[in-house]
């Protein structure tokens, strides 16, 4: 047995050697090479220094992950996808169509809203020398996307009508819509559709891929280790390395950075971030909007006393939304005005922001005859802050005179029985960064589960036709009104949304640039 | 009886015991309210979507007949596949149960005999030092494992700076590969095991050095070390190894907060991230196989105990 170890450990140390020269001759390589990438502005002062491996912690799924980033839902399964494949793109505000595209050149939408042509980025080339045609986005889009069982991955099926997809030549792909839509460019430019070789099945080190960097190692539940890809498109990486650590705990992670073990760590808790607030060496990078993540309550309205409207604005109005970034995120948060998808192209941000006002409630609770009503709020550490602003919003419907309690359920417990998640009366909740309006369709239209009860057609009419105007003023405007009666009807109270706490070396920069910054690439990153 | 047959038995019995207690694991993920649905589909799928996926993971059929098809693979040593990346649930356990053992394993190396010594030298001296070493590990075993790890953090890692904060062990590599990651995870799971071995062979001891066989002993002449050890450990070890193999098969699964604080890859934490998301393979598969482990290191410890009793029959 400890023999059978040995040689084990002994041939892994031979292919890490192997591993090491193989990269070792890539650098030769990319010193040879070197690109004037148009992107490559040295740092001030010193020039940053090309090359170096950055080591990043993350959040993973422990030792039951694998590469399929198809079915692996932590963080770092997305990370890593994003370090190893192409992108078909990310949002970009700046961009002409609001994206930056990776693998492709262009998205054209037919006029009448009904078939999305995405156009391939010519020579674009797998690390197996052969070229990314629209054979491989098709394969990646309505085989495996649409047999993935992820939210993320679903968009694409829940839009497009993938068994009708085809590909025209090998640089065209025809994408019919299920109903006319006009923002199909952000749902499939999200960041999150990568594209792989067709006819993958199985995800192993050495498979062909096309993104910033290749795969070299992978111990599943601690971490991955990657080479820079001399021929990726675009602009090849300034690291000669990468490495993706999977550390589970929030001030382990900070720990690891601040002794400089790692040069990133993903998203700490905001007890964590404080604490690094007077380290010299390390720096705090919250994620920017529109990459933030919503903190909610839902009222059932299939319960008393939440199918009167007037107690859905009390409990609005009750909550202390400024107290909640103070003293839970110390300020590094932003207020949230009951509606998901801040920073989103198609929020509404035309409306008003929603007053703290106690007094109101009070008076709206006792109109409504529900003052002194007995009210139990669930919710469990999902994510960092979730079960802080839970406690504070309870305090805040006491003084506007409801009953409330606090019950945490331990971590994972709080999905974990969805049935029973969505008949509790009050339930915390999160909103991962998407879009308003395809969101709204996905998991909250047609009386879903998770919509707690509300279901209004007119809404659902106003969204569809918000989706399928082609006039963006005329779109904003319906998307608009829809969202006005969520927010003076609906059942969410979303009183914050938070950025994800990152911290980094000082002399890490780049990172930002890569876009999709919740789930950070860096293929344009450096080490000082 | 001879050993063999002794431990032959007692194999025997563990191999039936072992059946028993992965019926009442299954049965228990049974009764878990909730299934791993919302944690493969998402927590907005709709309700086609969950019944699609509840199919597609079996959890649809009758708990009896999903229970009778993993004892069937058992027995072949085929665990399944977790609900969660769908990756075989022996490859989970051929990589972090080693981890789990080491840790253990290391924490009795240093446990056992410090707590040999500290009991011995307690035990029979008594006065001010047994007053000071009893207070300290009284103190000690109140301390939750958490307090304790920060507090070694703290003095050893930040403060000295003479340990890395976390265990970053090499990609592809085993903790050996890095020894000195392994040392505040150890000091941290030793404190407590060192402070109630210590309690109780301290108690035994002064038992057996009280006794009217260890009085023949000392005026026969015999005094010092070699009364400790040949005439006084040998009647006092039993209780102290009984909860040394305890706390030892315990540590195994339910290291976690180790394994948190300083990022160790034990099994302890694959195991609480499979209860979270109704990883029932994953849970039914760790959990008999910590149950199994367990059992072996209390026949271990019996036949320890067997060993020491023998002597203890020839000594006389």
């Amino acid at each position: 047995m400890s023999r059978q170890i040995d040689r084990r450990a002994f041939l892994r140390r031979g292919a890490a050697g192997a591993a090491a020269l193989a990269a070792g001759s890539g650098l030769l390589a990319a010193c040879s090479t070197d690109e004037p990438g148009p992107d490559r502005k040295p740092g001030p002062g010193s020039s940053s220094r090309s090359g170096g491996t950055l080591r990043a912690a993350f959040v993973g799924g422990g030792a039951s992950e694998t590469l399929d980033f198809f079915n692996g839902p932590s963080a770092l399964d997305l990370v890593r996808a994003r370090a190893w494949h192409g992108t078909l793109g990310n949002l970009d505000p700046s961009g002409p169509d609001g994206v930056r595209y990776g693998v492709l050149e262009g998205i054209d939408v037919s006029d009448d809203l009904s078939a999305y042509t995405l156009h391939v980025r010519p020579g674009v080339r797998f690390t197996d020398g052969s070229e990314l045609t629209a054979a491989d986005i098709l394969h990646s889009l309505s085989v495996l996307a649409a047999g993935s069982k992820l939210p993320v991955y679903r968009l694409a099926a829940a839009n497009f009508d993938l068994a009708h997809a085809k590909a025209d030549g090998d640089l065209k792909v025809v994408l019919p819509t299920l109903r006319p839509i006009a923002d199909g460019r952000m749902i499939l430019c999200q960041g999150n559709f990568l594209v792989v070789k067709d006819g993958t099945v199985d995800f192993q080190k050495g498979m062909p891929s096309c993104g910033p960097f290749r795969l070299t190692e992978f111990t599943p539940g601690q971490g991955s280790a990657f080479e820079r890809y001399d021929d990726h498109y675009g602009h090849v990486p300034r690291l000669d390395g990468l490495e993706l650590r999977s550390i589970a705990d929030s001030t382990a992670r900070a720990g690891a950075l601040t002794s400089g073990e790692i040069d990133f760590a993903h998203d700490l808790s905001p007890v964590t971030a404080r604490t690094l607030d007077d380290n010299g060496a390390v720096e705090l990078v919250p994620t920017r909007s529109p990459y933030l993540v919503g903190l909610s309550f839902q009222m059932n309205m299939g319960v008393k006393p939440f199918d009167d409207p007037r107690v859905r604005e009390a409990f609005k109005l009750a909550v202390d939304r400024e107290a909640m970034v103070k003293t839970v995120f110390y300020g590094s948060a932003q207020v949230g005005n009951d509606l998901p998808a801040i920073g989103f192209p198609d929020y509404a941000e035309g409306l008003p922001q929603r007053a703290h006002d106690p007094e109101r409630a009070r008076a709206l609770l006792k109109q409504a005859g529900a003052d002194g009503t007995e009210v139990t709020l669930t919710t469990g550490p999902e994510t960092p802050g979730m079960v802080e602003t839970a406690t504070l919003f309870v305090e805040d419907l006491k003084k506007a005179g409801v009953r409330a309690s606090l019950r945490e359920l331990p971590a994972g417990q709080l999905y974990a029985d969805f049935s029973a998640y969505a008949a509790l009366p009050l339930a915390g909740a999160y909103q991962m960064p998407v879009p308003a309006l395809s969101t709204y369709q996905m998991s909250t239209a047609g009386g879903s589960p998770s919509a707690f009860g509300w279901k209004e057609s007119a809404t659902d009419t106003l969204v569809a036709r918000a989706r399928a105007e082609s006039d963006p003023a005329e779109a904003k405007k319906l998307g608009t009104r829809a969202q006005r009666t969520r927010w003076e009807e609906g059942n969410q109270v979303l009183p914050v949304f938070k950025p994800n706490l990152n911290a980094k070396a000082k002399g890490v920069r780049g990172i930002r640039d890569d876009l999709f910054e919740q789930f950070p690439g860096f293929s344009q990153a450096s080490l000082a | 009886m001879s050993l063999t047959v002794f431990v032959g038995r007692r194999l025997a019995a563990g191999a039936v015991l072992l059946a028993v207690l992965s019926a009442l694991i299954f049965a228990a993920t049974a009764v878990l309210p909730g299934d791993a649905v919302s944690a493969v589909a998402g927590v907005d799928a709709s309700e086609a979507q969950r019944a699609e996926v509840r199919a597609e993971l079996g959890l649809d059929r009758p708990a009896a007949e999903r229970y009778a098809i993993w004892v069937a693979g058992a027995v072949r040593g085929d665990l399944g596949r977790g609900f969660v990346g769908d990756r075989p649930v022996t490859e989970v356990l051929a990589t972090r149960l080693p981890n789990s053992l080491l840790l253990a394993g290391l924490t009795l190396a240093v446990t056992a005999p410090l707590a040999v010594l500290l009991g011995l030298w307690t035990g029979m001296r008594g006065g001010a030092a047994d007053r000071l070493v009893s207070t300290t590990a009284q103190v000690l075993a109140a301390v939750p494992e958490f307090v304790m790890a920060a507090l070694l953090v703290a003095v050893l890692a930040v403060w000295l700076e003479i340990l890395p904060r976390v265990s970053v062990i090499p990609l592809g590599g085993t903790p050996l590969d890095v020894p000195h990651a392994l040392v505040l995870p150890v000091l941290t799971l030793s404190a407590v095991g060192l402070s109630v071995a210590t309690r109780l062979l301290r108690v035994s001891v002064a038992d057996a050095a009280a006794s009217p066989y260890a009085e023949a002993a000392r005026l026969n002449g015999v005094r010092g070390v070699r009364l400790a050890v040949r005439h006084v450990l040998p009647n006092a070890a039993g209780p102290a190894v009984q909860a040394l193999t305890l706390t030892t098969g315990a540590l195994v699964g339910s290291a976690v907060v180790a394994e948190n604080v300083f990022d160790y890859p034990g099994i302890g934490r694959e195991l609480q991230l499979a209860v979270a998301a109704r990883d029932i393979p994953m849970v039914q598969g760790i959990a008999t196989a910590l149950a199994g482990v367990m059992l072996l290191v209390l026949l271990a410890g019996d036949v320890c105990a067997r060993l020491l009793g023998a002597r203890e029959g020839h000594g006389r």
